[in-house]
């Protein structure tokens, strides 16, 4: 272990005093700031992305994939101001996936593999964001900004912003088997393995989106059981599991190379030890 | 659940009662595949419930639709799965025991009986399309497709599975019996998930 990482292990002594004098303390003072702004700012970013497309714009759940050129038209007349708000926010946030992104394929950097792993996910997480959230909220507020278009052209929006939503999924898929391979394989247990045989079960469910392509309605369309419901269930459990996991991977980094070590018992923790943990 | 001292002989008095104690104790593999051995019966478990809703809506059509998949099939299917997964149970016992070379033989028939499992599953969708039952057919055929074709996808990320047991059994330095075990898991998952595809698709009528 380098001297660095010698350092950053040294207890933390956080000085008494009000909330907001010890977080700026730690903002100042704490070696692992970077890497918990990453990881408030995932947390952030999925609380204004689920008050975004569930609350605002109602595009979660999916809208109806049966309905006609005038039904599309008068959902985006429906939901204009929605739609407006909802994804104006999201324009303004999207960016907050980045340090996401970067705290998991930090976290791989972190294992006994090859750094390619990182970057793959890195690449792909980035341009997965494209097709995977961005169009439907650029195609969605095209559609809600002149409500009064033929409705023929509102349904074709409709379901371009839809389709490349909930269709596209798959692009995620092979950045969860890049991070499943890399858990499977390091030795420096910075994941439990069992969280990499999720992101297998994460990764199929991805699969059983793509009839969502063929089918107007049933459980295998847009808004089917199968191809959303169980899909967002699978997704949601998944997202709490790895936030959880990236923390407590933060809370065990000892900036060194070799094991990641663990977090010490509840029970027996110490005044030294809880602000080392803390930190 | 497999348990090493199953096979021990008989104990008695306090030994007994350490041996059971560790018997109970024991999981064939890495315990993380048995969470996923969970989780994936958990969301299978709800596409059946899927399934079995819209089959009590639409109780007729889907009679007739199911009418026109061959039983045979589905039984020579679960047959084929079930002795891969005979074979599979045979490699867990021989890699126990140290004898690789048989360990190896069995892990080849449990990729030789997926194998024929898969071919047989290909002809039997190739056949069902020629009769005009595609995906868009009908609800029962969707669900059909659907379900089989996932399970598929199990069984082929199952091949790479069994080729990481293979080539942890073909050389005296790797031979971990923990990854051996963890495949093997991973395999009866196949084997059992199938057999409740077929009971709901093949034989529940």
């Amino acid at each position: 272990m380098s001297a660095a990482s010698a350092e950053a292990l040294a207890p933390l002594e956080q000085p008494p005093g009000s909330l907001i004098s010890r977080f700026i303390w730690h903002c100042r003072n704490n070696p692992k700031r970077e890497l918990w702004f990453a990881w408030g700012t995932t947390v952030v970013f999925y609380n204004f992305f689920t008050i975004s497309f569930f609350v605002l714009s109602r595009t979660q759940p999916p809208a109806n994939p049966a309905l006609d050129a005038q039904g599309a038209a008068h959902w985006f007349e429906k939901n204009h101001y929605g739609i407006l708000l909802g994804f104006a926010i999201m324009f303004l946030v999207t960016g907050m996936t980045a340090p996401q992104n970067a705290l998991i394929a930090y976290s791989m950097r972190r294992m006994s593999i090859s750094p390619t792993f990182g970057y793959s996910y890195l690449v792909l997480y980035s341009l997965s964001a494209v097709p995977g959230m961005l169009l439907l909220c650029i195609v969605l507020t095209v559609g809600a900004m002149r409500p009064e278009r033929d409705p023929q052209i509102q349904q074709w929006l409709f379901d371009l912003g839809f389709l490349s939503y909930v269709g596209t999924m798959g692009v995620f898929l092979i950045g969860s088997i890049v991070w499943m391979l890399a858990i499977l394989i390091d030795k420096n247990r910075v994941f439990p393995k069992w969280f990499g045989y999720l992101n297998l079960c994460n990764a199929l469910t991805e699969v059983v989106v793509s009839p969502a392509w063929i089918f107007h309605s049933g459980v295998f369309a847009w808004n089917g059981v199968i191809a959303w419901w169980i899909d967002m269930v699978v997704f949601g459990i998944y997202t709490g599991v790895f936030l959880t996991l990236l923390r407590n991977m933060i809370r065990r980094e000892d900036f060194g190379t070799g094991v990641l070590p663990d977090l010490p018992p509840k029970q027996t923790l110490e005044t030294p030890q809880l602000a080392k943990a803390a930190s | 659940m497999t348990t090493r001292a199953g096979a021990d002989a008989p104990l008695h008095g306090l030994d007994k009662v350490a041996t059971k104690a560790q018997a109970t104790k024991f999981i064939p593999g890495q315990p993380d595949m048995w969470a996923f051995v969970l989780f994936e019966t958990l969301i299978f478990t709800s596409y059946f419930v899927v399934y079995l809703l819209f089959r009590t809506q639409h109780r007729e059509p889907y009679l007739q639709a199911q009418a026109d998949l061959d039983l045979r099939v589905g039984i020579f299917n679960t047959i084929a799965l079930l002795l891969s997964s005979w074979a599979v149970a045979r490699c867990v016992q021989a890699a126990r025991n140290g004898a690789y070379r048989s360990a190896l033989t069995n892990a080849f028939l449990t990729i030789l009986f997926g194998f024929v499992f898969f071919v047989s599953k290909v002809l039997e969708w190739v056949k069902e399309i020629r009769m005009g039952n595609g995906f868009t057919t009908n609800e029962f055929f969707q669900h059909y497709f659907f379900l089989t074709s996932i399970h598929c996808l199990h069984l082929l990320i199952g091949f790479i599975v069994m080729g990481v047991v293979v080539y942890q059994l073909w050389h005296p330095k790797r031979r971990s019996q923990e990854l051996v075990e963890t495949g093997a898991t991973y395999w009866h998952t196949v084997d059992f998930l199938w057999v409740l595809i077929f009971a709901l698709l093949y034989v529940v009528r």
